[in-house]
């Protein structure tokens, strides 16, 4: 797959000043005046930029770089706003400047049917940049009118819910922890993606893809809880995603009453594994199977899959990697595993809203197409990879933390 | 076939025989009905609008019925192809042919169930758009659920020892869980108590004279009909009103014929014989569809589910004409024991011409909709029953 012309470069060594971190949002608050004069202004040059866009089939070089610094600019502090770098940012959005940058294209021709209504083609991206973190942009008002009101500082739940998370870990370590920096930044950089495209600096859709989008990140080491399956299978069957929901609900009454003893199972796994230090077999494949089925499931209902799922944890196309033996656990985080889980659960609820959006969108997409567009698909893998690894840590399948990097499991194309 | 098998057949045929002998047993007056002139029941302008709105509701449910088994012919030959959608071994993927066939029969009924909701608001019954689309949409997760259950019985006795012989074992299953739902049922339909003390004084009078142990009576709002219904077992019975019913045209004196008649079920042990019956069908029933899907490999096959689907269908419609006829009866009983309850006739006639009022049903309808559709005897056959007693009583 090509490249994105809108492309997220991160210069960064996870190193933060505690001091900084502390009052980020303080230390913030001359950028959100600056911003949002830029923003009133950045209104009045967009429709202008629209008109002539329309007229001429390309938009005006001068109006094109003055869009083009506001939307680096809007990365740049949502980036720092979330903590994806350290340094204060600059106030022109120039480009080579900062830790963040956004490479932007030229101006360059572009069809006027889209041109003309890429308010309405932005929407979903913008939906979906909304749930994943936006850099900015157009906020619609409380009224549901399509006005400006004020700048958005990226109020995206899953980098917001990252940039919280990793507020508490910088101040207490001086480091940003990788998972949360690279959600982040995935978050930011599709938001950065999205508002290139609202004010036509590309006509190129945003891609969802996380792997792409921080193609030049250095991945985590894998987790032992990771997915398989063939990725590059998109084939969707149209009637079968026309009835997604109700098929699904045979799996989803079934997968409740399996959660039921899952929880039973849990909580005498959670007694004997903190007696003996490590989980009984027979519980732990238990468990196991029930983490697996969980994905199974929710690959189908989301649509990250194609066939109907077996109801006893047959083999699945996208399916889960999960430690065949019990392993010895530290009695401590045994202990207080449901605590510790707790941040990873937030991380989840933002992963499981960019989920159902994904979800929701990739039905339409499938409908229309019979197949599921690759950017969605990844994403959805990357919200039910963490789903799983948080649900195979709460039922002790495994002791290692949920890892929140979009990265984790990816392996590059060869 | 041999002697020995054609004898159990015959033993099953008489046991069949002299059950439904026993559960057709009914304390219906013998003899015919006296003549009611339709005219004196309701107005001529409502008559004729009912006539209206029954002729076009009949034609839009031949339309539906035949979308139906037109739809699961054409999937009974191709459905097969969905087969790899699923990666759910034999019998997951039974039940994603089986789901993917009432998925198919939604599509293509909507345009009826949408044409009737236009029918029901052109008549002023109400019904809503949303409901006949996307509500049933979501509505097919239920049917899917059961059906899934169903499937995995049937196709997990068809792969286990039992074999071809699956419907044996498989009919008392079903039975069982009918018997379950209903003594369930009644607990998760919710609904209010009667605001009314004097009607629930009056249930509480009926209940002694129908000879019932105390069974509470529900009100269930949210719907555009008036109608009524017994269902339980044992501690959950209940009598279930849903709201226009209590609300006017009809008086206490109607309702309490009402209450009347849905105690009669219980008090004569309708659900039980319901029960009885379906165990009765549900033997035979299994039996041919055992026979029919034999040439696909039989249930324990998915390629069977779709054109076990059609089967199904055929062996409700064939069965429909028997069935009307065993419900016909209960709730000529039920009425029968209405009457002698209230020895009220007079707001029993009232309360069968309003019925025709508010539902637009056809009090008099053509035979073949009466044995193919009605399930109560007919509102003229009603009001006939009501005079029949006035006549006994005088």
């Amino acid at each position: 797959m090509d490249e994105h012309p809108v492309r997220l470069v991160v210069d960064d060594d996870l190193e933060r000043t505690r001091l900084t971190v502390f009052f980020r949002l303080i230390l913030a608050v001359p950028h959100l005046i600056w911003v949002t004069l830029w923003t009133i202004a950045v209104v009045v040059v967009a429709i202008c930029n629209w008109v002539a866009t329309l007229v001429a089939g390309r938009p005006p070089r001068p109006l094109h770089r003055f869009l083009c610094a506001y939307t680096r600019y809007t990365v740049q502090l949502s980036a720092y706003l979330h903590l994806v770098v350290n340094p204060y940012p600059p106030f022109l959005g120039e480009t080579g400047e900062y830790e963040v940058d956004l490479r932007l294209p030229a101006p360059a021709a572009q069809p006027r049917w889209k041109t003309l209504i890429r308010i309405v083609l932005a929407l979903p991206a913008l939906l979906l940049s909304s749930v994943l973190g936006g850099s900015g942009g157009p906020v619609l008002n409380a009224r549901g009118n399509a006005a400006l009101r004020s700048y958005s500082s990226g109020g995206g739940a899953l980098s917001g819910f990252c940039a919280f998370l990793g507020w508490f870990a910088t101040v207490v370590t001086g480091r940003m922890p990788r998972g949360l920096r690279d959600a982040a930044a995935y978050g930011v950089g599709y938001g950065g993606q999205s508002l290139a495209y609202l004010l036509l600096i590309t006509d190129r859709y945003p891609s969802s893809d996380p792997t792409a989008m921080l193609r030049d990140f250095e991945p985590p080491p894998p987790h032992e809880v990771h997915l398989v399956g063939d990725a590059h299978d998109l084939r969707r069957s149209r009637l079968t995603v026309f009835f997604r929901l109700p098929l699904a609900i045979p799996h989803l009454v079934w997968l409740a009453l399996w959660t039921i003893a899952a929880i039973l199972v849990g909580i005498v796994n959670w007694f004997a594994t903190l007696f003996a230090g490590t989980p009984p077999l027979v519980f732990h494949r238990f468990l196991s199977a029930y983490v697996r089925y969980s994905l199974h499931v929710n690959a189908f209902l989301y649509l990250a899959a194609n066939p109907f799922p077996g109801f006893v944890g047959e083999r699945y196309p996208l399916d889960l990697v999960l430690p065949a033996q019990p392993q010895r656990q530290n009695r401590w985080k045994t202990g207080f595993r449901i605590v510790l889980a707790v941040p990873a659960g937030i991380v989840d609820t933002a992963l499981g809203w960019a989920l159902f959006v994904a979800a929701v969108w990739t039905w339409f997409v499938a409908l229309l197409t019979g197949s599921a567009p690759w950017g969605l698909r990844n994403l959805s893998a990357y919200a039910l990879r963490y789903g799983a690894q948080l649900n195979a840590y709460v039922f002790l399948v495994t002791e290692r933390y949920p890892h929140a990097s979009p990265l984790e499991g990816y392996e590059p194309e060869p | 076939m041999s002697r020995r098998a054609a004898g159990g057949v015959v033993a099953a045929a008489a046991v069949w025989a002299i059950a439904g002998w026993l559960l057709w047993r009914s304390s219906l007056p013998s003899g015919g009905l006296p003549h009611v002139d339709v005219h004196s029941l309701v107005s001529p302008a409502t008559l004729r609008r009912a006539d209206r709105y029954s002729a076009w509701a009949r034609r839009l449910w031949l339309g539906s019925t035949a979308a139906q088994l037109v739809a699961l012919g054409v999937y009974a030959r191709i459905g097969t192809r969905w087969t790899r959608e699923s990666a759910a071994g034999p019998i997951g993927t039974g039940m994603l042919l089986g789901m993917l066939g009432f998925a198919l029969v939604w599509a293509a009924q909507l345009p009826f169930a949408v044409l009737t909701v236009w029918w029901r608001r052109d008549n002023e019954l109400g019904g809503s758009y949303l409901d006949a689309t996307v509500g049933n949409w979501l509505a097919l997760g239920v049917e899917f659920v059961f059906l899934c259950v169903a499937l995995a019985i049937v196709m997990g006795l068809a792969r286990s020892r039992v074999g071809e012989r699956w419907w044996i074992a498989a009919a008392p299953c079903f039975v069982g869980l009918s018997l379950l739902f209903a003594f369930v049922s009644p607990w998760l339909l919710g609904g209010r108590a009667l605001d009314s003390s004097d009607l629930r004084a009056a249930t509480a009078r009926l209940e002694q004279v129908e000879h019932v142990r105390h069974v509470p009576v529900r009100v269930l709002d949210g719907f555009d009909e008036p109608n009524a219904f017994a269902t339980g077992l044992g501690p959950s019975r209940r009598v279930f009103l849903w709201s226009p019913i209590v609300e006017p045209p009809f008086t206490h004196r109607q309702i309490r014929v009402v209450i009347a008649h849905e105690l009669g079920h219980l008090a004569h042990g309708h659900i039980w014989k319901s029960l009885g019956w379906y165990a009765l069908f549900a033997f035979p029933g299994a039996f041919l569809l055992a026979l029919a899907t034999r040439r696909r490999g039989g249930m324990r096959e998915p390629a069977a589910v779709p054109l076990s689907l059609l089967v199904l269908v055929v062996l409700g419609l064939v069965a429909l004409p028997l069935q009307n006829l065993v419900t016909r009866r209960m709730e000529a009983e039920a009425d029968w024991s209405a009457l002698r309850a209230t020895h009220d006739p007079a707001a029993a006639r009232r309360l069968f011409a309003n019925f025709v009022g508010a539902t637009l049903s056809d009090p008099d309808p053509p035979a073949w909709d009466y044995v193919l559709l009605e399930n109560h005897p007919t509102l003229l056959q009603r009001a006939e029953l009501a005079r029949l007693y006035a006549e006994r009583r005088r």
